[in-house]
């Protein structure tokens, strides 16, 4: 009785052992980058971090939110962001105001447009280890989610603002 | 008994003629006075959901973002106008800058952020169509970068502007989805 004791105890022991090396190998430095499905819920509720304009192909606005928690790190400095931040860009068309510009005077005004895309970035260290602890997401306007070779462009370009944990936008006061 | 109670109906009417008379004439004297202008800055606005972005070019040339508190967004997305008593639009200026380090990952010239505050970095609209009468309803306000009040002679040319929208109830920003 008591070497069967043992000998469960030994295997249960292996069978730990197992499953721990599992997970390590698993866990630091994935190969296979994992991507977010879905725009988190609310987005739209949440707070401004700033606003910008890519000219060019994109001739886009950006207005960026921030949840709670995002928001909370940006005002108080804190880097890298604590998981569970999410920060939202929502993409509109770059189009000139005829109403303002009427009202104006001149020429002189631009608006958001009809939606382009939605992009989001999510905290979670281990989730999203393999891309700096970001998981991406970009969701056109229909809502679909983009295939995962565009997708594999995200983290290499954010790579280059490691120091300031992969986020390009700056809090605007 | 008759009589009396007559001449009581025609006192109270009399009364309320004089009553109505009285606040139509101060309805009028309302819209004749000076506009009101507000002073204060609405608490909590930087928490305030996003209405929509924009950008004016030239002398301006800044970058902006318009916020509404709870009244003014739940309007916005109900499509309800007039908007209803209490909704503020409030909108923040910044400096319309490129960005170098956004440039330099990108690879080329092509993007512009929210630089430092302008000049005229807070504006506000409050909706109280008793107390801004004179002015469409809408209490209007504006702020510099330190947070002080624009004088009142350029804050005069907020609703002669504002007019041009009137069948929005005088709201330029549209709602951005």
């Amino acid at each position: 009785m008591k070497r069967i004791m043992l000998l469960i105890i030994a295997i249960s022991a292996l069978a730990g052992v197992v499953v721990l090396t599992v997970r390590a190998s698993r866990h630091p430095n994935q190969d296979t980058p994992t991507y977010v499905t879905e725009m988190p819920a609310g987005y739209r509720e949440w707070t401004l971090i700033s606003v910008a304009h890519e000219e060019g192909n994109l001739n886009s606005f950006a207005s960026v939110l921030g949840n709670d928690i995002a928001v909370k790190a940006y005002r108080e400095g804190t880097l890298p962001f604590p998981d569970g931040a999410i920060i939202a860009a929502l993409h509109y068309k770059f189009v000139p105001s005829v109403e303002n510009n009427k009202a104006f005077g001149r020429d002189q005004s631009f608006v958001a447009g009809a939606p382009t895309n939605n992009q989001v970035m999510i905290k979670d260290s281990k989730k999203y280890a393999a891309t700096g602890g970001w998981g991406f997401g970009h969701f056109n306007n229909d809502g679909k989610k983009v295939d995962d070779a565009f997708m594999k462009t995200c983290f290499p370009c954010h790579q280059k603002i490691k120091e300031r944990d992969l986020v390009f936008t700056r809090y605007a006061p | 008994m008759k009589k009396f109670t007559l001449l009581l109906v025609g006192a109270a009417t009399l009364a309320g003629e004089v009553v109505l008379a009285t606040s139509t004439s101060r309805h009028v004297t309302a819209q004749e006075t000076d506009p009101i202008f507000v002073k204060r800055i609405p608490p909590g606005y930087r928490d305030w959901k996003v209405v929509s972005v924009a950008h004016e070019a030239g002398e301006l040339n800044d970058i902006r973002a318009v916020l509404g508190n709870d009244l003014a967004i739940k309007a916005y997305r109900e499509g309800k106008l007039p908007f209803p008593e209490g909704a503020i639009v409030g909108r923040i200026a910044w400096s319309f800058v490129p960005s170098e380090e956004n440039n330099k990952t990108f690879g080329r010239d092509q993007s512009f952020v929210a630089g430092s505050p302008t000049n005229a970095y807070l504006q506000f609209m409050v909706k109280d169509s008793k107390k801004y009468a004179a002015t469409g309803g809408w209490g209007y306000s504006s702020f510099d970068k330190d947070g002080k009040p624009t004088d009142e002679a350029a804050m005069k040319k907020c609703f002669p502007c504002h007019q041009a929208i009137k069948d929005r109830d005088f709201v330029f920003t549209r709602y951005a989805p």
